[in-house]
């Protein structure tokens, strides 16, 4: 199990240890991870640390810099679902079997490729050392057969709730917690980038608000 | 209309955004918007500090078509420097709930029925005249708020206290500034912090003493983050009882047991002056040792009074009193390892480091806040790390004017504009600028908060009226009061803007106009009274809470003493209550000049604002020609405390085994009564929850989102389990936000209150934990 993973359920009664397999999947969609209270917000925020510590030792250079070479459209082609982990788009040596330190070379910390003439993308999880574990290195395009998989919209981006307002984190915070690693820095997707992470604390103006729940107006009951 | 090509691309985002906007969120209503959007858009900018916390934000409000549309940080505010949080961007969304109330109701034979706002307050002055009469003039009451503007809480003291000569005003400022103020007046002799939030670009290390800045004071936190990002070597140290976001961001987090601070900041005491760290200069010119009273008691009975008496020790004899809070002998009681309490002590010790300390709840809600209080100041005293730039012990508050009405303005039983009922002069002075006789006004403080709700109870007090506040939410052991304000012949007045359990509980409802629909000023944590303009119009027959005291004071036949109209009344009171802060100590600024700036600090001297007090090279009142001026004591010296460790009021035992620490969270502002009707905020944190350690969870046998039934001597309160959320209580404690009147948790907490501030602990009591 992945570290957050453990984390969540780290003295859970055995019996539960299969529900909570399951989670991270639901709380990537979004949908309500609770038993019976159904309510209790489901912000992972216990990993907030990440960003702080990304904020703290990032240069401030590469908090501003801009490449603009990743683009949403990319971002998403990789993935299954938004959220889903992405597969590894690029060759991977064949000698490399899982090291682990490997990935982490270039995506710990980002910085350019002379190989890939691009800006390595930053992982808001270094902590998570088995990159191949969720990443898979794809051998072929062609389907074993065709499927009927659909899924949801990715979130849509600007939904500020008034004309100058922060927009909220359109998506759950489960192993994202680290805003900086994916929004600042040349690595990062032109159209989320943004260059005002000096002050570090993202969730000051960005409340976690997931797309993909319902919204509720509060009423007195 | 041309549109350049920006403006162009500006007005298709905002089209667009709102189109979708619209289709996504069913239930909310962008109507206006789209309307706006069609439009010119915002058309003009208004400064106003932000209606929440004691931060003090400098906002610019957007204002289209008579509504606030949009919110923007003012640039030119200094607290902010152009920056909110997710509340001050979002808070003009609180004005337009839909069950805002707008009209006047008043209870007939048991149900609340719509009146015209006139016939309302004639019936508030009719039973207010009649209960006065019948029971005497102790028998009503005003309960306001640190939400309150400066003149609201003019207006009522000036009734209350000057005309209808009771000393029953209170504010809720008493269940969250009042062992601030104790603080300093014990330690310095004058309230309020010396330092200034330009602190925080200066210092090397922060200390923030069971103070979650990151979710409590996130402008000023993350302004701290910065500067810790542009400074080399600057360092966060947080010492709290509980995992926050703060402990996640600190360079080192340390966690001591409940109510142990106070053996912690005499062990660092203890470990400055063994490693001769004391600033010898300092402390002889500028500082005198003193005692008081011991085993004073928690306050949880009726009529209970203390009274502290000061006796002045020696050097010596402080020295001596340390011997029992060595770092070891401290660890033992406070869990903190020694040598972490010695680290502590280095930073504070180091003469090359500048330190700030922070705090706010965790020392003030604690049934010994006046001694964490004073016992912070020693440290900063013994090492002269005082009144210069980034050496700061630094109070923060809570509400947006918690200091400049409460404090300032004096809406507290024993308090007067200037000074206190007790004091002559002080009452000779409000005599003569209030013109009422100088025998209006009782000598004798009444009854601080609890005792007010107690009174209502027993009812020594049988009409209360309660302005900008949810005390049916925020009273400790809340059923109590709570019944007591719904017996049979209790009056209950309640001026709000959204209903509440407090309207539930009212005889009248008064509808209030709310922050920017009406002028008025607030004054924030490091003394900067910040002026606003009506900006919108309040909606219905709301109407400002100024002018509703105005109203019924003249229907009391006290015209004499508020002669002023309704077109223009802000600018008179405030020229009027100026005259009782005359002087280098606390000359307030003029009206014109407030009206112009976002936010003007007091001392205001000459045109210049004061930023650190008790410093000649900063403030004109210092005038004994040394490097420090501590002018507030007749002593002309800063008060070192021998205060020690005691237990709080309830612990820990084999039948309650847990404690309950209560408090808020980023989104969500004291009762949420306002941050709830604001839609983002409201679907980050749609309800309470109670925080468990991961392995107390796992012992109880519940996951995240199980329900948890939260068991103590006063009540039980079932809601959901949220387990590694943002913040993580250490085993053998549970957290709960208060903001959720569903999970009314103060059902649950003790009302046992520090004696010598009478402010209540909602940090500490003994609770057991059931699956439910």
């Amino acid at each position: 199990m992945m570290k957050t993973n453990a984390n969540q359920s780290r003295g859970a009664p055995l019996s539960l240890l299969a529900v909570s397999l399951l989670l991270p999947l639901a709380t990537l969609l979004g949908v309500a991870a609770t038993a019976t209270g159904g309510e209790v917000p489901d912000n992972f925020d216990n990993q907030g640390k990440k960003l702080f510590t990304a904020q703290q030792q990032t240069p401030t250079g590469n908090l501003n810099a801009d490449s603009g070479g990743r683009t949403l459209a990319k971002f998403y082609a990789l993935r299954q679902y938004p959220g889903s982990p992405p597969r590894i788009p690029h060759v991977v040596d064949l000698t490399f079997s899982g090291n682990e330190t490997d990935c982490l070379s270039c995506h710990g910390k980002g910085g350019y490729s002379a190989e890939f003439n691009a800006f390595a993308p930053v992982t808001p999880h270094p902590e998570n050392i088995l990159c191949t574990q969720c990443h898979a290195q794809i051998q072929t395009q062609e389907p074993f057969v065709e499927t009927d998989w659909v899924s949801i919209a990715p979130p849509k981006l600007g939904l500020s709730f008034l004309g100058s307002s922060p927009p909220p984190i359109p998506h759950t915070l489960q192993l994202r917690e680290n805003c900086i690693a994916c929004h600042t820095g040349p690595g990062a997707v032109v159209e989320i980038r943004i260059d005002h992470a000096s002050r570090g604390d993202c969730r000051q103006c960005h409340a976690a608000v997931p797309q993909s729940q319902p919204l509720t107006e509060f009423t007195r009951k | 209309m041309k549109l350049d090509r920006r403006e162009f691309i500006k007005q298709a985002a905002i089209g667009s955004a709102l189109a979708t906007a619209g289709s996504l969120f069913p239930g909310i209503s962008f109507g206006s918007w789209n309307r706006l959007a069609g439009g010119p858009g915002v058309l003009a900018w208004q400064k106003t500090p932000c209606r929440f916390c004691g931060t003090g934000c400098g906002l610019l409000v957007g204002v289209s078509d008579g509504r606030a549309v949009a919110v923007k940080g003012d640039p030119n505010c200094t607290v902010n420097k152009g920056l909110c949080c997710m509340k001050g961007y979002h808070s003009v969304q609180a004005l337009y709930g839909r069950d805002r109330i707008t009209t006047a109701k008043v209870r007939k034979n048991g149900t609340l029925v719509e009146v015209p706002i006139s016939e309302a307050l004639d019936l508030v002055a009719e039973k207010l005249k009649q209960t006065r009469d019948t029971y005497g003039k102790d028998s009503v009451a005003m309960y306001g708020s640190g939400q309150w503007t400066i003149p609201d809480g003019y207006v009522a003291s000036k009734l209350f206290k000057g005309c209808l000569g009771t000393n029953n005003v209170e504010a809720n400022a008493r269940l969250c500034m009042a062992s601030a103020v104790t603080g300093f007046m014990t330690s310095f002799g004058l309230d309020e912090p010396m330092g200034c939030y330009e602190d925080i670009d200066h210092a090397d290390v922060f200390v923030t003493w069971g103070n979650n800045m990151a979710e409590m004071h996130p402008v000023l936190f993350s302004r701290m983050l910065s500067s810790r990002k542009r400074r080399a070597g600057v360092k966060i140290i947080d010492f709290a009882t509980r995992f926050t976001r703060t402990s996640q961001a600190a360079d080192k987090s340390i966690i001591f047991k409940p109510q142990t601070d106070l053996a912690v900041a005499n062990a660092i005491c203890y470990e400055i002056i063994k490693n001769n760290w004391v600033n010898d200069n300092f402390v002889t010119t500028h500082v005198s040792f003193h005692k008081g009273k011991t085993n004073i008691g928690y306050g949880t009975e009726d009529h209970f009074t203390f009274t502290d008496s000061a006796e002045t020790i020696d050097y010596e004899a402080f020295k001596l009193f340390l011997e029992d809070y060595t770092p070891e002998k401290v660890e033992k009681i406070s869990g903190v390892p020694a040598e972490e309490i010695k680290y502590l002590a280095s930073l504070y010790g180091n003469p090359s480091l500048k330190v700030t300390s922070f705090w706010c709840m965790g020392m003030n809600q604690h049934t010994r806040g006046t001694w964490i209080n004073n016992l912070v100041y020693n440290i900063h005293l013994l090492v002269g790390k005082i009144s210069t730039p980034g050496n700061s012990p630094f109070s923060l508050t809570g509400q947006p004017s918690a200091c400049g009405t409460v404090r300032e303005v004096g809406t507290l039983t024993h308090k007067l504009p200037h000074g206190v009922v007790m004091n002559e002069h002080d009452r000779q002075m409000a005599a003569e600028i209030w013109q009422v006789s100088v025998e209006n006004i009782d000598p004798k403080p009444s009854y601080h908060t609890v005792e007010m709700f107690r009174a209502l109870d027993r009812g020594d007090i049988k009409f209360i009226w309660i302005q900008v506040t949810n005390p049916m939410v925020t009273m400790p052991n809340l059923r109590r009061y709570r019944d007591g304000a719904l017996k049979d012949d209790r009056f209950v007045v309640v001026s709000d803007v959204y209903p509440t359990p407090t309207t539930d509980v009212a005889d009248v409802i008064l509808p209030a106009a709310m922050w920017i629909e009406q002028e008025g000023m607030f004054g924030n944590s490091e003394r900067r009274t910040q002026h606003f303009a009506q900006i919108v119009d309040p909606p219905g027959e709301a109407m400002s809470d100024t002018w509703q005291i105005i109203e019924v004071a003249k229907r009391l036949g006290f015209e004499k003493q508020f002669p002023w109209s309704q077109d223009n009344y802000i600018e008179p009171i405030w020229e009027e209550y100026r005259r009782f802060h005359a002087g280098p100590t606390h000359e307030m600024a003029p009206y014109t000049v407030l009206a112009e700036r976002s936010g003007v600090q007091w001392p205001f001297v000459n045109g210049r604002e004061t930023r650190w007090r008790y410093n000649p090279a900063y403030d004109p009142a210092c005038n004994n020609g040394k490097d420090f001026d501590f002018y507030g004591k007749k002593d002309n010296r800063a008060w070192i405390w021998a205060r020690p460790y005691e237990p709080p009021a309830e612990s820990p035992d084999e039948d309650y085994n847990f404690w309950l620490n209560t408090g808020r969270v980023i989104e969500h502002w004291h009762t949420g009564s306002m941050t709830r009707r604001v839609p983002v905020l409201h679907n980050a944190v749609p309800s309470s929850y109670v925080e468990i350690h991961p392995e107390d969870a796992a012992d109880l046998g519940v996951v995240n989102g199980d329900l948890v039934k939260i068991i103590s001597r006063r009540g039980e309160l079932t809601m959901p389990a949220q387990i590694n959320g943002r913040g993580v209580p250490v085993r053998g404690m549970v957290f709960v936000p208060f903001f959720d009147e569903s999970y009314l948790i103060n059902e649950v907490t003790l009302d046992a209150f520090c004696p010598i501030s009478k402010q209540p602990d909602y940090k500490k009591c003994a609770v057991r934990l059931e699956k439910a």
